[in-house]
């Protein structure tokens, strides 16, 4: 019955805290709805997203070509104190943020020209144009106190017109936070998908001794501890605000719920043994798991309020790791039945069921993909595991790795990354990778991280 | 008086056990002293043994058991039965060795116990946690055949995550396929 204390960090927005950030959200919000509406926002010419992102997708869409970008420091008039903390880790986290998408090539910095960032005339953008650059990206700081105000305006050089016009507001300290957000923005309407810039990735650990649950931001920054159980907590999967997991701190494995803040813990009795990979249904409501009475485990269905249990699979043989299609009409899981682990699928009535994978002699911990036409899964045939992508339709299966012992893949809420583990070179790390198995980074260290999941 | 019989049955379990084709195979991963303590009393063993199933069970039941519960779990009486690779039924050598232990574990009706299941590195984290039930479940029917109550035992799954040894080696993962034996009450 332990409470868990999250330790937070300074860029999660807390209820008691955070006023500075939630000022800034309902802003964006705000100002997000009135680009919308009324098509105009920062004092600039009024822009026509319609137009703007039609073109910036044609741009983008060509050949894979990378769109460059020129994104000159946020400007602070008058406070030059500012510059390491307001100005330095805004346009730091902006430029990476918009690098880590694969899409864009920010033009050389050195290149930039002074003066004017109004390019509504041929020849202050054609200034800028000289650095390479087809898209501007002008930010300026209006700070006041502990409180700052961005005003981000992104020009298309060539067709001299404002894509985006958009302020934010918030705390000092949240000036990071504000980055991404203008990130996750700009992306949004130049390629039409939403950013990941605020997305949260849940893994597990045992940097300060026993296994338990942590968070971090989607590149590794800001880990921070959500659960202090200090038994075995492990398997999270997490969606709209809320985590589940299995945790032995009861001796038994129980599976625990939780705020994504680390808040709120509390245990959801099954009355089995096992329970373990606990998945939470895309409604939130449903809990899937792999339990077992008298020593056959199969999966389980339990709503979070713990009641109305289910046994969906009734095989002789092992059920594990159960996942929860985008719909939450169907459910993916492993099962031994055919002789070698493999991935099966049935409805979430537990009526249906059919196998899915059929090459290799291991296939497990199958994760659906955000739009469901795809099914990441750890993969082995001979040596160590990797991680295969395939149509969830049939067939084509793409192996994604060819280094270390790879296993645990979590899709990214848009469905362009996929988080995973792999062991090399004698400890455990998360990863990210593109959904076609380019640009892997590793995203952790200190200790054994696995069992990565990005927050839904 | 009561050592002596700790240490016929004792040897007697582990003359039992070895005498069982390959029951001496996996080599439990315990502690120095207590792989000495087997080994000094192993020749008795083969001298003057008498089952202890010959005894009136009504008797031996009752018979109290020296030490608390850390010490009983030191002495190692509970031997763990090994499995194969991705296997979860039991081969000769851990039926011989359960045999044992339910001959022991009719002597002291009063001890409470867990059964953990315990599964090699190789395979999924998720994967072994079902292994690693399927195991301690499959020891304890075992028992619960032989004539232990079921109502004396738990069982728990732990996966790959508790190993016995951590090294990349078949003999390090013989000796994590387990299920392993913790007693919790006398």
């Amino acid at each position: 019955m332990r409470e868990t204390r999250p330790r937070r960090s300074a860029l999660v927005p807390s209820p008691r805290k955070g006023d500075g950030v939630m000022a800034f959200f309902i802003g964006a919000c705000l100002l997000f709805a009135l680009t919308t509406l009324a098509g105009a926002q920062a004092p600039a010419p009024t822009p026509t997203p319609g137009q703007g992102q039609e073109m910036v997708l044609k741009i983008t869409k060509e050949a894979g070509r990378k769109l460059p970008l020129a994104i000159p420091p946020l400007s602070a008039p008058g406070v030059a104190a500012m510059q390491s903390k307001v100005v330095e880790p805004f346009t730091a986290t902006l430029r990476s943020d918009l690098e880590y998408t694969g899409l864009f090539v920010i033009a050389d910095p050195a290149h930039y020209p002074t003066g004017s960032r109004d390019p509504s005339t041929t020849e202050v953008a054609d200034r800028w144009r000289g650095t390479g650059a087809e898209i501007l990206v002008d930010t300026r700081a209006d700070v006041s106190g502990d409180r700052v105000a961005v005003e981000a305006r992104i020009w298309d050089l060539k067709a001299h017109q404002l894509i985006l016009g958009r302020r934010y507001s918030g705390g000092v300290s949240y000036v990071e936070r504000i980055a991404h957000t203008l990130a996750n923005d700009l992306v949004k309407e130049i390629t039409g998908k939403n950013g990941l810039f605020l997305s949260q990735i849940l893994f597990v650990s045992d940097r300060d001794g026993a296994k338990d649950i942590y968070a971090m931001d989607f590149d590794g920054r800001n880990v921070h501890r959500l659960t202090s159980h200090h038994s075995l907590a492990m398997n999270p999967d997490g969606r709209g605000g809320k985590v589940v997991f299995t945790s032995y701190v009861s001796r038994f494995p129980q599976i625990w719920m939780m705020n994504a803040d680390g808040g709120g813990a509390r245990e959801i009795k099954t009355g089995l043994e096992l329970n373990a990979s606990p998945a939470l249904s895309p409604d939130g409501t449903q809990i899937a798991f792999a339990g077992s009475a008298k020593g056959n485990p199969d999966i389980y269905v339990i709503s979070t309020a713990g009641s109305n249990l289910r046994r969906l699979t009734t095989t002789h043989a092992l059920e594990a790791s159960p996942d929860w299609s985008p719909t939450g009409r169907q459910i993916l899981y492993t099962s031994d039945q055919s002789g070698t682990p493999q991935i099966w699928v049935m409805d979430a009535e537990g009526t249906g069921a059919r196998r899915v994978t059929y090459a290799g002699n291991w296939n497990d911990e199958g994760a659906w993909s955000p739009d469901g036409s795809k099914i990441a899964f750890a993969c082995r045939n001979e040596g160590d595991f990797n991680i295969c992508v395939m149509d969830f339709a049939g067939g084509n299966t793409v192996q994604l790795t060819s280094e270390g012992a790879n296993g645990h893949p979590g899709w990214s809420p848009n469905g362009e990354k996929i988080v995973y583990q792999s062991r090399r070179g004698g400890s455990t790390q998360v990863y990210t990778m593109d959904a076609d198995g380019q640009n892997k980074r590793l995203l952790t260290e200190g200790g054994n991280n696995m069992q990565p999941i990005w927050l839904q | 008086m009561r050592n002596r019989t700790g240490t016929t049955v004792l040897a007697f379990l582990l003359a039992a056990a070895c005498g069982l084709a390959a029951a001496c195979k996996p080599k439990p991963p315990k502690t120095t002293a207590e792989t000495k303590s087997v080994t000094t009393e192993t020749k008795g063993a083969e001298t003057a043994v008498k089952p202890p199933s010959t005894a009136p069970p009504g008797e031996v039941g009752t018979e109290p058991l020296s030490g608390d519960v850390a010490a009983i779990n030191r002495a190692g009486y509970l031997k763990d039965a090994f499995f194969e690779y991705d296997k979860s039924d039991l081969r000769d050598d851990a039926r011989g060795a359960l045999s044992a232990d339910a001959e022991w574990l009719k002597r002291y009706r009063s001890v409470q116990f867990l059964i953990e299941g315990h599964c090699d590195e190789r395979g999924t984290s998720e994967y072994n946690l079902s292994l690693g039930d399927r195991r301690a479940n499959a020891a304890k029917e075992y028992l619960v055949s032989l004539g232990v109550d079921a109502s004396r035992v738990k069982t728990v799954s732990y996966g790959k995550e508790r190993p016995f040894c951590t090294q990349s080696t078949e003999d390090c993962w013989q000796q994590n396929r387990r299920a392993h034996f913790l007693v919790t009450a006398k």
